[in-house]
């Protein structure tokens, strides 16, 4: 008998691993096949050795890896992929949770602490999982007086919206969930819906320090956002489109920082207000409102809005480096694919393995999507960066320096951006 | 304090005033042991009290550092007025309150400093009155009742605030006479009161 | 009839217009320790505020009754337990006084030692909440870990991290442990150059100074009328720190600089105290020099020491928040028959409602926690 689990029998833990098993088959051919069924048939699919692939043929093949991988592939093609995985939700939630173990791990050397360290065995990393669990299972409290409908819908308006925000970046050419002419334009109304959102859930809290926290930032963001929204039309200027992936790709010699930086450096202090980090935070501001317009959310919903949080934190970082820092170019480091594995196949002792199919995802592809991870990954880092050295401000400073200071900057980048424009620098004729 | 050692302490004037009856505790030690030489500051100080009031106050004691006034209830703002006024204490360290049951009556003591005068930095003015003290307390409301030094010694506030609850004296003229650390909903004796006992001591 | 009659629960606080809104910050609120801070804002401004202590009154002074002059030791530092050197000096002081008893001059400059000591710790744990409440949060992990330097220090002197229980009527309870002094310079030496560099992170940035600079300013009547002390009366330009004006035990015999601010504002008194501690570590580097090297600490005493006869004293001594009183009334028995802790939070509160009114909600903690309260000490 152990210490851990006094009542351990065998047979049972055998049993109790049969069972697993039993559920697991029961579910799986009850409810997954069914599911990726409905999905196949959506999904337009491709023409193997000559004949269309159904979703009826397709569960026959699947086990047949020659054939699985263009089915990948032609899934990959659709905009489910493009929404829920690649340049969409997954890929942002992911670089979110990358984010979030950064921060503790950064902002913990900067204190001389260690930071999360044992959850996961290597310093942590599955910290966040366990912190993810933990609001799973926690109970979720509304308060009494609470308008309820809008307290429940809050946060998940709160991540539609910033899930919203992410679909607008592009991160390599052609990979862009939502590839509007209007780019720009659609990035500053899904940024208004911020404070909408933040003050509807503070006021149906019903609670006062949520309502202070909700009016404080709705001034912050309402105030911010005049310059946020300035400070990019120099860039708008210059490459007269409001397209994104236009505007990423006539950055291909050189990215706008370097004629537009007060520009740069006015967005980027907007983007920590509207982000609400430190020393922005007020509309959290823990010693002075408790937690703010969060006071009141419990459980997952609290979960929610954190991840919202931070897929704005992703989006806003991906917006500053389409803008200023270039998008995807960068010099090709990816090299190209190997053509013998096309043609020949892997030559594994007696065994040759053919996958036709491949390349799943051409270089280009690639090696913009490593520039533009490398320098987000940057920007958010320079984000995260003030969160160990200021203290917070107060509300009349934040909103002196917005209405005054950063339209000001603001202006004064929009008239950089004419001049380059009218002495025939850049634009037609110029240097691009 | 390395030469604070006990200074022995005199009985300015031992005159036939019907002051309070001693307390049970004498806070000082007799002076006809042996006479001894008074500190001259400290003596000058409470020279210029017994100057000025007479046989209304009773200088309880005069170490060095430390000056020990008695007064009765009905001279303690005049006292406190000349405190503040003539001699240049500036504040009140603390307001203490003590239950004497053998005597029937609740001595509070304010402990006055100065900031201001800089001769008097050392100097603490122990100003202590007595009021009467009721075996079944209704605070408030009976006759524990004292002059509020508050609109002398504005730093006396929460001191008076905190003896009104702990002994039940209540300050006339204090503008906040409101409980400060107890519960809301204590309805005890006032805890500070001898008669009031820890449970299980 | 009881008192609850007379006196409902419930605040002075007037009633108000509907565009004033009162907010109860605390107790379960980050930003106000074990008490509640009653404020009522209009918008952003705060019109009247109504500090309600007492959430951790424990009764000590009640407490002290039942207990002998030496039982009394271990349960009056409790109060501010990062500070319990210097919040049992006074009753030691005192208690020595009244029972006559002469204390070895060793003990002397080993209880200056852990004194310094011990304001230096705890004035690190102010610090760290400081920097919380202004949302640095590497100005809170930065002086909570330092402060660990002077914690086993203090352990290795008295066996306890904390709550060391060390002064005792008669000296102190066990004499320095050997190799101490070099121990004690190395360690001291390193913390000076460690809060040193707190200038460039926090008392240097410009943020901070923008922001808890001409906020809460306590002019220099009004410190020294509403009885401030400590860090609190020095910002405030006042010239008074009882190690210089009135010293106790060896302190006659150092030197001992004052700092002092002439601002009064919320960043004058968040500079003073770690002023202070710069000070404290060079007081500690004179005291190891001066002490002697050999000798006793600790008169013995009888079992149980009474007074012989009525006796009262009031002793005081600069703690880490400012002068602390204690008075000790003795009516001959072998237990005091009143104590009284004339604690520096609960006189610096009275200053707290006169500094927030006025202020802006988004000041209110750098205000309050500037004033070096402890709400633990002020209810005793």
């Amino acid at each position: 008998m152990s210490a851990i689990a006094p009542k351990f029998k065998l047979s049972e833990f055998i049993k109790s691993l049969l069972d697993n098993i039993f559920w697991i088959v029961l579910l799986v051919s009850l409810i997954g096949i069914p599911a990726i069924q409905v999905i196949l048939f959506y999904i337009e699919m491709p023409v193997i050795n000559g004949e269309l692939l159904t979703p009826f043929l397709a569960m026959t093949w699947l086990a047949d890896p020659s054939r699985s991988l263009p089915i990948l592939k032609a899934f990959m093609a659709t905009d489910m992929f493009r929404v829920m995985a690649f340049p969409g939700f997954g890929f942002a939630a992911l670089i979110a949770a990358g984010t979030i173990f950064v921060e503790r791990k950064m902002l913990a050397k900067l204190q001389l602490r260690v930071g999360p360290f044992y959850c996961g065995k290597i310093e942590g990393i599955l910290q966040l999982m366990g912190d993810g669990l933990k609001l799973i299972s926690k109970e979720i409290i509304i308060p009494a007086k609470a308008d309820k409908p809008i307290f429940w819908a809050a946060p998940v308006i709160f991540v539609a919206t910033a899930a919203a925000f992410v679909a607008l970046i592009p991160v390599a050419p052609g990979w862009v969930v939502a590839d509007v002419d209007l780019g720009l334009l659609g990035v500053f109304a899904v940024i208004g819906f911020f404070p909408i959102i933040t003050i509807l859930s503070a006021w149906s809290a019903n609670s006062k320090f949520p309502f202070i926290g909700g009016i404080r930032a709705l001034f912050q963001m309402v105030s911010f956002e005049i310059p946020l929204i300035l400070s990019l039309l120099g860039v708008v200027i210059l490459t007269g489109t409001l397209n994104l992936s236009e505007i990423a790709a006539s950055q291909s010699s050189f990215p706008w920082i370097i004629f537009l930086p007060v520009g740069a450096i006015v967005f980027f202090i907007t983007m920590l207000a509207e982000l609400e980090r430190i020393p922005f935070d007020l509309p959290e501001a823990e010693s002075e409102i408790v937690a703010g317009w969060l006071t009141e959310f419990s459980g997952m919903m609290y979960g929610l809005v954190q991840l919202g949080t931070y897929l704005k934190l992703y989006a806003f970082a991906g917006l500053f480096v389409v803008l200023f820092l270039g998008g995807w170019n960068g010099p090709m480091v990816v090299p190209p694919f190997p053509e013998e594995i096309l043609t020949d196949g892997i030559v594994m002792g007696p065994i040759t393995a053919k996958f036709p199919g491949l390349p799943l995802f051409d270089q280009q592809m690639l090696n913009g999507t490593l520039w533009f991870v490398l320098k987000t990954v940057g920007v958010i880092f320079f984000i995260l960066l003030p969160r160990g050295v200021f203290p917070r401000i107060r509300i009349d400073m934040l909103l002196s320096l917005g209405w005054t200071k950063l339209i000001g900057l603001a202006f004064v980048n929009i008239f950089i951006a004419l001049g380059l424009l009218y002495a025939g620098v850049l634009g037609p004729g110029g240097l691009q | 304090m390395s030469s604070d050692s006990e200074k022995p302490v005199a009985k300015a004037k031992p005159e036939e005033k019907p002051t309070p009856p001693k307390p049970a505790p004498k806070p000082a030690a007799k002076a006809e042991e042996k006479p001894v030489e008074l500190p001259a500051f400290e003596k000058g100080i409470s020279d210029k009290l017994v100057e000025k009031f007479g046989d209304k106050i009773e200088v309880d004691f005069v170490k060095e550092d430390r000056i020990g006034i008695k007064t009765s209830k009905e001279n303690v703002h005049d006292v406190a007025q000349f405190i503040r006024d003539d001699l240049h204490y500036d504040h009140a360290e603390s307001v203490t309150g003590v239950d004497f049951p053998a005597d029937n009556e609740i001595e509070v003591v304010y402990h006055l400093g100065s900031y201001t005068e800089s001769s008097l930095a050392r100097q603490v003015l122990t100003l202590s009155t007595r009021a009467p003290r009721e075996s079944h307390p209704i605070p408030g409301q009976d006759s524990t009742k004292l002059p509020s030094l508050r609109d002398i010694f504005y730093s006396v506030e929460f001191g008076e605030r905190e003896v009104f609850e702990m002994l039940g004296v209540y300050f006339d003229g204090h503008p906040d006479n409101r409980r400060l650390l107890l519960p809301e909903d204590w309805a005890d004796l006032p805890p500070l009161r001898k008669d009031f006992a820890i449970k299980g001591r | 009839m009881t008192m609850t009659d007379i006196m409902p629960p419930g605040l002075a606080l007037k009633k108000v217009d509907e565009r004033i809104m009162t907010l109860n910050v605390g107790p379960q609120h980050p930003g106000s320790g074990h008490m509640r801070i009653v404020v009522q804002i209009d918008g952003d401004y705060i019109v009247a505020c109504d500090p309600d202590p007492g959430y951790v009154h424990r009764g000590e002074e009640k407490m002290a009754e039942y207990r002998n002059y030496i039982t009394n030791v271990p349960h009056l530092e409790r109060p501010v337990i990062h500070d319990s050197c210097n919040v049992l000096y006074p009753y030691v002081l005192g208690a020595e006084e009244i029972l006559g008893i002469e204390v070895p001059e060793r003990a002397k400059y080993v209880r200056v030692i852990c004194s310094e000591l011990n304001r230096c710790i705890y004035t690190m744990y102010w610090l760290a909440i400081y920097g919380i409440f202004l949302g640095h949060s590497t100005m809170f992990m930065w002086p909570a870990g330092d402060r660990e330097l002077l914690i086993d220090l203090m352990e290795k002197v008295s066996g306890a991290r904390v709550t060391h229980a060390h002064f005792i009527p008669g000296g102190v309870r066990n004499d320095l442990p050997a190799n101490f002094e070099d121990v004690c310079l190395r360690q001291v030496n390193y913390f000076e150059k460690r809060i040193k560099e707190y200038a460039a992170v926090f008392y240097d940035n410009p943020i901070l100074i923008s922001r808890t600079q001409d906020t809460g300013i306590l002019s220099r009547e009004n410190a020294i009328r509403y009885g401030t002390t400590g860090s609190v009366l020095r910002a405030s330009g006042v010239d008074y720190d009882l190690r210089v004006k009135a010293p106790y035990d060896v302190y006659d015999e150092l030197d001992v600089h004052t700092n002092v601010m002439k601002e009064g504002d919320s960043y004058a008194r968040s500079k003073v105290p770690w002023l202070d501690m710069i000070e404290s570590c060079n007081i500690i580097r004179q005291a190891l020099q001066k002490m002697p090297k050999s000798g006793s600490v600790r008169t013995k005493l009888k079992p149980n020491p009474k007074t012989k006869g009525p006796a009262t004293v009031y002793k005081r001594v600069e703690s880490g928040r400012g002068s602390l009183g204690c008075y000790i009334v003795s009516d001959g028995k072998t237990e005091p028959y009143r104590v009284k802790m004339s604690v520096p939070s609960f006189r610096n509160l009275l200053a707290m409602p006169n500094l927030l009114i006025g202020e802006k909600l988004g000041n209110m903690p750098s205000v309050y926690w500037s004033l070096n309260y402890w709400p633990v000490e002020a209810d005793r």
